[in-house]
C-alpha cells in the first residue's frame, strides 16, 4: 500500500504576524524593536531553550498591528488571548457607566432584549417556514460599521469624537500596555478599547507570554504582570473573598507582595481534552496538580479563573470528593486546625487544575499572621460561606459527579440534563427549540449518560468558554445582561473555528436560506455558512424553550456552579 | 418526601377539593328531581375542549402560556375529573342509543387511551436505562442495517475464507429473520428475553461443530445478536410510548365532533 508523507503540522507554521489574513511577516528589525519595549528589554536570552529562544517566540507570537482612528481594538466581555502595548497613536478605555456605555449593537454584539408580548405572540405569523432563514437586509441596518484592513474584517466606531465627547473614556498613550490580564487570566476582557487616531500597537499571543514567564531568568516579565495584577485586580480580587473581606487596607498592602500570582494546565486544553475523551484515557492523571493530599499547606489557594477538582485516595484509584470554581479557596482549613492544634495538618485531598486554571496563592505565613492578629476571624465551628466548600457532592451520587468532573461538565453555567427515567423520549424539547429558532433546533437530544442522567449536546455556557478563543469578528461572545455566550447572527462569517474549538461539540455551522427556501450562496456558488448554538432562548419571555416544553420534568438547565442548583436538579 | 410526591399529594387534595362538591351538588340536585345532565353535559364538553388544548399549547411553545409541566399535570388531573363528571353524566352503564353508546365508548377510550399513556409514559423510561445504550428512535433502523451489514459480511467471510457453510446454514436458519427489521417487540414490552437467549442458544449449540476460526467468527455474530435484541428492545419501548399518542389523539378529536353534535342536539331538544 502507497503512503504519501505530509507536513508534520508544527508550532508556528503559521506566525502570530501572519495569521487571519495578515501579509506583513515580521522581520528581525520588528523583533529588535520589540526588545526596545518594557518589560522586554530586561528580559535575558541566556535562559530559554536552544528549541525555543526568545527571538523566535517574539517573531512568531507576537505582531505589530495597525489601527486606524474609530478601529475597535478590544470589547468588553470578549475573550482575551493576547496583550497589547502601544507603540505609536493612542488608544481611548471606555469606562463603564451604567447609564453611559457604548451600545452592544455599535459593537456588533447581539443586542440583549426579550421580545416584548406583542413580539412573542407576533411570531406565530412572523416565522418563516424554511429553517435557518436570513434576510441580507438586516445586515445593513444592524448599526454594526465593518471594514477590510489588511485583510481582516475590523468593527469601527464611525464618529470617534462623539463617542468620546458622549461616554466615560480615558486615554492610553504609546508605552502603555493593556489586555495582559485577561489574558493570562483567561478571564473576560473588563473594558472596550478603541484607537483614536491612526495608532500601531504591538499584540504578543498568550502562547509567547506563558514561554517568556517560563524561561525568563530575570522574572521582569512576571514582576511585571503581577505588579500589574496588584496594581489594578488584587485588592478587589481578596476582598471579594468573605476570609479576607475584613482585613484592612494598610494590612492588605503588606500582603500583597507574598501573593504569587500561578496558572496550571494547557492554555489549548480544550483540543487535547477533546482527544482525550475520545482515546477514553483517565482525565484525573492527566491534571496538573495544585496541590497534593498529605502535603503540608503552603497556603490558601484563591481560583481566579478556571475549575479545580478535590479528589482524595480511594484503594488504589481516586475518588471524586468536589469541585471549585473562580472565586473558591482551598486549604484554609488545614492551615486553621494546624494554627490551633500547635501542629502542622497536611493536606487531606488532592487539588487539581481541570483544563486551565489562574490562582492566587496566599501563604501560610500570612494566614497565620492574620489569625494571630485577629484580622480573620472564624467561629469554631463554622467554617466561612463560601470559604473551602466547594460545590459540593452532597447528595449527588459519587459516580455521577466522577462523570461530570472527568468530562468538564461542570464547565457549564446552564448545561441540559435529561432525568432518563423520567423522559420518555417525546422529543418536545426540540420541537420547542426548533420553533423558537429558525426552525432548526439548537441541540440534539443525545449525548454521554452516567446512570439515569444524560448530558446533551447543547452549549452548556462554560465559565470558560473556549469557542470565543480565535473569532475573527468576535461574533460569539458573552452577553452583557446575562452573561450567555451568544453567536451575533450579523458578524458570523461562517469560519467554523467556534464549532472546532468548543470541546462539547454543541456548536453547528448551518447554511442559510433565503426568505422562498433557496440556499444561500456566494460569487463561487459555496453555501454561506453561519455558526448557531443554543443561546438559551435569552430573547423569549418564557426563558429556554426546551426546558418549559418539557412535560414530564425531566429536562432541566442547570447551573454547575451554584451547589443548590446542582443538588436540586440531580438528587430527586 | 421527594418533589413529585409533593406536588402529587397537592394536586391530588384540590382534585378532591373539585370533584366531592361536583358530586354532592348534582346528588342533591338529583334528590330534589332536578334535572342535571345538560349543566354536567356542559361542563364535559368543556373540560374535553380545555384538555384538547394541550397538544395546540405544544406548538407554540414560544408563547407565555406557562410550562408544559404544569399542563400535563391539569391535564392529567382535569382528565380524572372529567371522568367524575362523565360518570355522574352518563352513568357506567352503556347506554341504549347507537348515537350515545358510539359517544359513551368514544369517551371511555379516550379515557383508557390516556391512562394507559400516563402508565406508559411513568414506567417505560426507567426500563429504557435499563438494557442497551441511549439511542434516538429515528437512528435504531440505521444502527440495525449497519449490524446486519456487519453480520452478513462475518457470514461471507466464512465461505470465502474458510470454505465452510456450516455458519451461513445456521445465519439463514435462524438469524437472517431476525437482522432484517425489529424483532420480539411484544417480548420486548413484557420485559421477556426468551427470544434472546433461545437465539444465544442455538449459536451456543453449533459451536461444537465448529472449528477454533469458526468458533470466532459466530462469537462475534452472537456479540451482534446481543446488540441487535437491545435495540429492539429501545424499538418497542420507544415507539411504544411515541405511538400511543396515535390513538390518544385521533379519539380525542372524534370525541369532540361527536360530542359537539351530542350538545347541539341536547340544547335543540331542552329548549324545544
Amino acid at each position: 500500500m502507497s503512503k504519501s508523507a505530509v507536513h508534520r503540522p508544527r508550532r508556528w507554521d503559521v506566525s502570530f504576524s501572519m495569521e487571519s489574513g495578515q501579509t506583513v511577516e515580521m522581520t528581525e528589525d520588528d523583533v529588535d524593536r520589540i526588545l526596545t519595549l518594557p518589560p522586554f528589554r530586561d528580559l535575558d536570552p541566556s535562559g530559554f531553550k536552544r528549541t525555543l529562544p526568545l527571538r523566535d517566540i517574539l517573531r512568531n507570537d507576537a505582531r505589530f498591528v495597525d489601527y486606524e482612528p474609530g478601529d475597535v481594538i478590544v470589547r468588553r466581555g470578549d475573550w482575551g488571548s493576547s496583550a497589547f502595548y502601544v507603540v505609536l497613536g493612542s488608544v481611548r478605555v471606555e469606562l463603564e457607566r451604567e447609564d453611559s456605555t457604548l451600545q452592544g449593537a455599535i459593537l456588533g454584539q447581539r443586542e440583549s432584549r426579550r421580545k416584548p408580548l406583542f413580539e412573542t405572540v407576533a411570531q406565530l405569523w412572523r416565522n418563516h417556514r424554511e429553517p435557518e432563514v436570513r434576510i441580507p437586509a438586516a445586515n445593513e441596518t444592524s448599526g454594526v460599521a465593518k471594514r477590510h484592513q489588511h485583510g481582516v474584517v475590523r468593527i469601527y466606531l464611525p464618529d470617534v469624537s462623539a463617542v468620546i465627547e458622549n461616554y466615560q473614556t480615558t486615554r492610553l498613550e504609546a508605552g502603555h500596555w493593556f489586555g495582559e490580564l485577561a489574558a493570562l487570566g483567561r478571564t473576560r476582557r473588563v473594558a472596550t478599547v478603541f484607537a483614536e487616531e491612526p495608532s500601531m500597537l504591538m499584540e504578543i499571543r498568550w502562547q509567547g507570554l506563558r514561554d517568556i514567564l517560563r524561561y525568563d531568568r530575570t522574572g521582569s516579565l512576571k514582576r511585571f504582570i503581577e505588579d500589574i495584577f496588584r496594581r489594578r485586580a488584587l485588592t478587589s480580587f481578596l476582598r471579594s473573598e468573605p476570609l479576607f473581606s475584613g482585613i484592612s487596607d494598610s494590612r492588605m498592602e503588606r500582603i500583597f507582595p507574598h501573593c504569587p500570582l500561578q496558572t496550571f494546565g494547557d492554555y489549548d486544553s480544550a483540543q487535547p481534552f477533546k482527544e482525550m475523551i475520545r482515546e477514553g484515557s483517565d482525565p484525573d492523571a492527566n491534571e496538573p496538580v495544585i496541590v497534593e493530599e498529605g502535603d503540608y499547606p503552603n497556603g490558601v489557594i484563591l481560583i481566579r479563573s478556571g475549575l479545580a477538582r478535590i479528589s482524595c485516595t480511594h484503594h488504589n484509584g481516586r475518588r471524586t470528593t468536589g469541585y471549585l470554581n473562580p472565586g473558591r479557596a482551598f486549604g484554609f482549613e488545614e492551615i486553621l486546625h494546624g494554627w490551633k492544634s500547635g501542629t502542622p495538618s497536611p493536606y487531606d485531598s488532592r487539588l487539581s487544575a481541570i483544563g486551565y486554571l489562574n490562582s492566587v496563592l496566599v501563604p501560610t505565613f500570612v494566614i497565620e499572621g492574620l489569625l494571630e492578629d485577629g484580622e480573620i476571624t472564624v467561629p469554631d465551628s463554622v467554617l466561612p460561606e463560601r470559604g473551602s466548600q466547594p460545590t459540593s457532592s452532597r447528595g449527588i451520587d459519587e459516580n455521577l459527579l466522577n462523570f461530570l468532573v472527568d468530562r468538564h461538565y461542570v464547565q457549564g453555567t446552564a448545561t441540559m440534563v435529561i432525568d432518563l427515567n423520567r423522559c420518555t423520549r417525546c422529543d418536545d424539547c426540540v420541537r420547542a427549540c426548533a420553533a423558537t429558532h429558525d426552525n432548526n433546533p439548537r441541540f440534539i437530544r443525545h449525548g454521554p449518560t452516567s446512570g439515569r442522567y444524560m448530558i446533551a449536546n447543547a452549549c452548556l455556557h462554560c465559565l470558560d468558554p473556549v469557542c470565543m478563543i480565535e473569532c475573527p469578528t468576535a461574533a460569539i461572545h458573552r452577553d452583557r445582561t446575562h452573561g450567555l455566550v451568544v453567536i451575533n447572527e450579523q458578524t458570523c462569517i461562517g469560519c467554523s473555528q467556534c464549532a472546532n474549538n468548543c470541546p462539547f461539540d454543541a456548536i453547528r455551522m448551518v447554511e442559510l436560506r433565503n426568505p422562498s427556501g433557496e440556499m444561500v450562496v456566494d460569487a463561487k456558488n459555496t453555501p454561506l455558512l453561519e455558526a448557531t448554538k443554543c443561546d438559551l432562548c435569552m430573547d423569549q419571555l418564557n426563558g429556554p424553550a426546551c426546558q418549559n416544553a418539557c412535560p414530564h420534568d425531566a429536562l432541566r438547565r442547570v447551573d454547575m456552579q451554584e451547589a443548590a442548583s446542582l443538588e436540586k436538579a440531580l438528587s430527586r | 418526601m421527594s418533589p413529585f410526591s409533593r406536588r402529587r399529594l397537592r394536586n391530588a387534595a384540590m382534585f378532591a377539593l373539585v370533584a366531592i362538591p361536583i358530586v354532592v351538588t348534582e346528588r342533591a340536585f338529583v334528590a330534589t328531581l332536578r334535572r342535571t345532565e345538560l349543566f354536567t353535559g356542559c361542563m364535559l364538553f368543556g373540560i374535553v375542549l380545555v384538555l384538547s388544548g394541550y397538544r395546540l399549547r405544544k406548538t407554540v411553545p414560544f408563547l407565555p402560556l406557562g410550562t408544559s409541566t404544569s399542563w400535563l399535570q391539569f391535564h392529567i388531573y382535569a382528565g380524572l375529573l372529567s371522568f367524575v363528571i362523565f360518570a355522574v353524566h352518563a352513568g357506567l352503564r352503556v347506554p341504549t342509543g347507537t348515537f350515545e353508546t358510539m359517544l359513551w365508548a368514544l369517551y371511555l377510550s379516550v379515557f383508557l387511551s390516556g391512562v394507559i399513556g400516563l402508565i406508559l409514559s411513568r414506567t417505560i423510561p426507567g426500563r429504557l436505562t435499563l438494557r442497551g445504550q441511549e439511542v434516538l428512535f429515528e437512528r435504531i433502523p440505521i444502527f440495525v442495517r449497519q449490524l446486519r451489514t456487519e453480520a452478513e459480511a462475518l457470514v461471507t467471510s466464512c465461505v470465502t475464507d474458510m470454505n465452510s457453510t456450516a455458519i451461513p446454514e445456521v445465519y439463514a436458519s435462524c438469524l437472517h429473520q431476525f437482522f432484517q427489521r425489529p424483532r420480539n417487540l411484544v417480548w420486548h414490552l413484557a420485559h421477556s428475553q426468551r427470544p434472546r437467549n433461545q437465539l444465544l442458544y442455538r449459536i451456543r449449540e453449533t459451536e461444537r461443530f465448529l472449528s477454533k476460526d469458526e468458533q470466532h467468527v459466530l462469537g462475534d455474530i452472537a456479540e451482534r445478536v446481543k446488540v441487535k435484541d437491545d435495540l429492539d428492545y429501545q424499538y418497542a419501548l420507544q415507539a411504544t410510548l411515541k405511538y400511543w399518542l396515535f390513538l390518544h389523539i385521533p379519539l380525542t378529536w372524534a370525541l369532540l365532533v361527536f360530542s359537539l353534535f351530542h350538545l347541539i342536539a341536547a340544547m335543540a331538544f331542552t329548549v324545544g
